[in-house]
């Protein structure tokens, strides 16, 4: 832009070609403005990924009655993400209409994840509860995915649509090991595929 | 028969500043003057320009004890862009012939 010399705002003799350039340039600018932060991705990806095997190593290896204590970590999951959001949200100086999308999306899904768990605990019905975790994600990323065009989001999202189907096959053992799988393909993988397009853009 | 270029968007800075506004909810003055690299003053006289023709919104508030100015394109806005688009298309369209 620093082609375009501001001083001759005056001047209303700049060409409409000019002008479609300008537009298209600015245009380009917010395009490139969207922020993508793989943080919660590779955050909550990671998280989950850890607690599953956990969860399934202490439940089959150890036998240890109270193996669902790892879930403990989603509520500090959720405080580290809420602290961490509206400090990126305080530095944020512009939204695009897709950040907006986004962040509605993800506040659903939160929203869901909490319901579920409570519906989970009331019927105690764990045994088919990662089936609609995994499809939760797989919402999540393919959604998302689409939103911000990229592909291993995207394939990402569909697969877990397959594997949510796949899980309800499976005891609540398997399903820990399907949730790990499916975690693995829709969040961490992408994740870290968006970090290094991320990082290779700004150098 | 040649539609009028709106002398309000005929600006480079103000054409500017509106384009980038009609791909974002909302931005911030900082965020404007670091995509157009345009001075502050001369930026703020211009955003001045588009309020008074009510093709943006300007809020000003405090956010951890800084001023805040953010500005949002306003559905007036939005009609006048694409207006001063189709006119543009139509100069462009004769300059082929």
């Amino acid at each position: 832009m620093s082609n375009i010399d501001y001083q001759n705002d005056q001047d209303k003799s700049f060409s409409p070609e000019e002008s479609l350039q300008l537009i298209q340039t600015m245009i380009r600018k917010t395009k490139d403005s969207v922020a993508v932060d793989s943080f919660y991705l590779l955050f909550w990806g990671w998280l989950v990924f850890v607690c599953c095997l956990v969860e399934y190593v202490l439940m089959v290896y150890y036998r240890y009655p109270h193996h669902s204590f790892v879930w403990g970590a989603m509520p500090i999951g959720g405080i580290i993400t809420a602290i961490y959001s509206s400090r990126q949200a305080r530095r944020q100086k512009s939204t695009t209409y897709i950040e907006e999308a986004l962040s509605y999306l993800w506040i659903a899904i939160g929203i869901s994840f909490f319901v579920m768990v409570v519906v989970n605990v009331v019927s105690e019905a764990w045994r088919t509860a990662f089936t609609y975790y995994i499809l939760m994600y797989a919402i999540g990323t393919f959604v998302s995915g689409s939103l911000i065009r990229f592909k291993p989001l995207i394939i990402g999202g569909l697969l877990n649509f397959i594997i949510a189907a796949v899980s309800i096959k499976f005891n609540f053992a398997g399903q820990l090991l399907m949730g790990a799988l499916a975690i693995l393909i829709s969040y961490i993988i992408p994740g870290h595929l968006l970090r290094i397009r991320y990082n290779t853009k700004k150098n | 028969m040649f539609k009028e270029l709106d002398p309000i968007l005929h600006s480079q800075l103000r054409l500017a500043v509106v384009s980038l506004l009609i791909g974002v909810k909302e931005a911030e003055f900082t965020f404007i003057r670091e995509k157009t690299n345009a001075t502050a003053g001369n930026l703020s006289v211009q955003v001045q320009k588009l309020k008074e023709a009510g093709y943006i919104e300007v809020t000003k508030q405090f956010k951890d004890n800084y001023p805040q100015t953010t500005c949002k394109i306003t559905p007036k806005g939005i009609e006048a862009f694409e207006a001063y688009v189709q006119a543009l298309q139509q100069y462009l369209q004769v300059g082929k012939e």
